[in-house]
């Protein structure tokens, strides 16, 4: 069985470092992680290798950094990774991700699972999983929480509005993985130790992660990039972080805690007592 | 002249249609004046014929109606095959598709603009037509002056930023769009409108996907929208019980409400009605109290326009602090029967017929 999960590097908005003043995010100086949501997929692929024995392979298009992410979805267990780079797939939207990533699957093989997460934190679409799974012909089941496979079927539980909707489907097929299924277990000491083997010895790197271009998938750089997006960011405005600046109230005693917060933020006003 | 189209495309669960598909209308009716064009409504499903009316008299011009046993349910390739193959029988594509960015307009919206080709914009707040000038060296084709594009607004980058998403190039322009935010029409049963059959031409390839079970637990709904205060309780409450200290807590207040996370409601803690969030309600009182809540991005898209928030968690790096106003770092099994006792304590009258002016506690 093959499993594929598709993962993408963002910028961590957590820390201040790259983030402008305007609240744009300069990505050459923004610290990068693993999407968050990503991790939930990741841990659906190799739940796949655990349960039935699938080889994991991690997929990501990025800038060249993102094999910072390869190595860590190695680490955590995924078998091999591949890296899309370009410079012609700058200012991609998720139609040309899409078209660029169907072609990247392509070339890797042919999955029975691909996992993708349900968004990423800096695109924040959820588009690019079903836009990939139309371009490869092939159905989808999105805010999935929990499944199994039996005999070539994939049962799959998904959250939907006030409840959940339990479905069947033949594969091959791509899961969006939601952010309440499964976490994403601690890294594995084997996937470690094979992780700083494979930044030490680049012939072992290149025979556990491959780096390609639009060339090697043979994608039609008109399809991808600024060319192939239909859409564009025309402008973009601040509109500031609601709320941003919490005042924590912690280690007092909890009286004296109630009597500082019921003050600051004049609770009282709208109780009983207030209406007075 | 051919004419030109905004199509919305209108929910409907057990042949009840869903507020999104009016809030649609409403939305689509604005944009659809300004560019002088017809504004239709589709929908999908079995035995729905009573929908059409409705639709009409809240702004549609036109309905295009699905009417198929094998459309009863919401699934993927079944709706995407026959909505496609409508859009294909016209001479032009709609100028303007829109989509609520409920689970199922985010599972229908990328996979029809992917195989119409076309730009998507997820998860708009705002949506207006307006003029765009477009002049780029690296992309000179795409260059010019485009009188009537689809403006797409959205929130982006942890809401901090609004942008502006623009795809004037190819029509269909194609957007999600938030539930509760859009305002639906009154309704106006004078209103006029023609009613389409649609044609259902599936593959068998399109039904490989089997609904095995659906649990939906749409309770009535309760006063949450109207509510001045909410106290909201999530998974951290430990137990149902949690939630009567919730309603105490709310019991301060004399306009209030009990809200709570989808954890709880997943949980069996509490009913679906209570749910504030992606999937629930979208709320936006004076204060919302949040106790024992992560503050998960599908929760916060439901609240965070309150007023003020006040998050009591005992967990100082849970993301709730990140945008809630104030904040106790604590047990809310502490935190909460003191704040209520000092509420109280600021009270002399009594509380006299608690629970006539207390929505939640109605129904209990
Ligand atoms: C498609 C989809 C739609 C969704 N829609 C919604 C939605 O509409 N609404 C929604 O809310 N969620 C929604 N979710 C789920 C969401 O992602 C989170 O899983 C959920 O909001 C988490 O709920 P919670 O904060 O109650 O639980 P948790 O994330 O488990 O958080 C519990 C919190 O309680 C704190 N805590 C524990 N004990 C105590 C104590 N004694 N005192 C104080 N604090 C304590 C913990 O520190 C923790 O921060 C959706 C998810 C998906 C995938
Ligand atoms: N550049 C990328 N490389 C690999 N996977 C991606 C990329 N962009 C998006 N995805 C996948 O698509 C999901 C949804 O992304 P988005 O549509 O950007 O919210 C992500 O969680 C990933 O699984």
């Amino acid at each position: 069985m093959e499993s594929f999960v598709l993962i993408k590097q963002v910028p961590d908005q957590s820390s201040k470092a790259g983030i402008n003043s305007d609240g744009t995010i300069d990505r050459a100086k923004a610290k990068r992680m693993l999407n968050p949501f990503d991790r939930y997929a990741l841990e659906a692929a190799l739940q796949t290798k655990r349960q039935h024995g699938a080889r994991v392979t991690a997929i990501t298009m990025g800038p060249p950094p993102a094999i910072e992410i390869l190595y860590e979805a190695i680490a955590h267990g995924a078998d091999r990774g591949l890296l899309m780079t370009d410079r012609r797939l700058a200012a991609s939207d998720t139609l040309a991700t899409a078209y660029t990533l169907a072609q990247t699957v392509r070339y890797a093989g042919s999955p029975d699972l691909i996992f993708c997460g349900l968004q990423t934190t800096d695109g924040d679409t959820a588009q690019v999983g079903p836009q990939l799974a139309e371009r490869l012909g092939i159905p989808q089941v999105t805010y999935c929480e929990a499944f199994e496979i039996r005999d070539g079927i994939l049962l799959a539980r998904r959250a939907i509005e006030g409840g959940s909707q339990t479905v069947t489907v033949p594969l091959p097929a791509l899961v969006t993985v939601a952010n309440s299924a499964q976490r994403l277990a601690y890294p594995t000491l084997r996937g470690a130790r094979r992780v700083q083997h494979l930044m030490r010895d680049e012939a072992a790197r290149a025979e556990v992660i491959q780096i390609i271009n639009l060339d090697d998938v043979g994608a039609d750089p008109e399809r991808c990039g600024l060319k192939g997006s239909p859409t564009i960011v025309a402008a973009t405005e601040k509109v500031g972080e609601i709320g941003g600046n919490c005042q924590v109230f912690q280690g007092q005693s909890v009286p004296s805690l109630v009597k500082s917060l019921t003050e600051a933020a004049s609770i009282s006003s709208y109780s009983y007592a207030g209406a007075r | 002249m051919v004419q030109k189209r905004v199509l919305i495309f209108a929910e409907q669960v057990n042949g009840e249609l869903q507020p999104i598909g009016l809030e649609l209308l409403g939305s689509g009716r604005l944009l659809a004046d300004k560019l002088g064009a017809t504004l239709s409504a589709l929908v999908l499903g079995s035995d729905i014929a009573h929908l059409p009316p409705i639709l009409i008299g809240h702004g549609a011009d036109e309905v295009f109606l699905a009417d198929h046993p094998e459309l009863a349910q919401y699934r993927t390739l079944p709706y995407r095959r026959v909505i496609t193959d409508l859009i294909k029988s016209w001479p032009e594509p709609p100028h303007t598709i829109l989509l609520g960015s409920t689970t199922t307009g985010r599972d229908l919206a990328p996979r029809l603009a992917a195989h119409l080709e076309t730009g998507l914009t997820a998860d708009c707040t705002d949506l207006d037509i307006g003029p765009f000038e477009y002049a780029n060296s690296k992309d000179p084709s795409k260059s010019g002056l485009f009188p009537d594009c689809l403006y797409a607004i959205r929130p982006s980058f942890g809401e901090s930023l609004k942008a502006r998403i623009l795809g004037p190039w190819k029509n269909p322009q194609m957007a999600t769009v938030r539930p509760g935010v859009m305002v639906p029409l009154a309704w106006d049963g004078s209103r006029r409108g023609e009613v389409f059959q649609v044609p259902v031409q599936l593959d068998p390839s399109d039904l490989s996907l089997q609904i095995v079970e659906t649990v939906r637990n749409l309770s009535q709904a309760i006063d949450l929208m109207r509510a001045e205060v909410i106290v909201s309780g999530g998974y951290g409450l430990g137990s149902p019980e949690g939630f009567e200290l919730m309603q105490q807590l709310a019991a301060c207040f004399p306009n209030s409400a009990v809200g709570s996370s989808r954890k709880a409601v997943d949980s069996g803690w509490i009913p679906y009605a209570h749910q504030v969030g992606q999937t629930g309600k979208t709320v936006r009182p004076q204060i919302y109290i949040a106790c024992g809540i992560s503050g998960a991005i599908q929760h916060r898209v439901g609240m965070d326009k309150s007023q003020t928030i006040i998050a009591i968690n005992k967990d100082s790096s849970a993301p709730i602090f990140k945008f809630a106003h104030y904040g106790i770092v604590g047990d809310l099994y502490q935190v909460v029967p003191e704040m209520i006792r000092q509420l109280q304590q600021d009270q002399s009258q009594p509380q006299a017929n608690l629970s006539e002016r207390i929505p939640v506690l109605q129904g209990h």
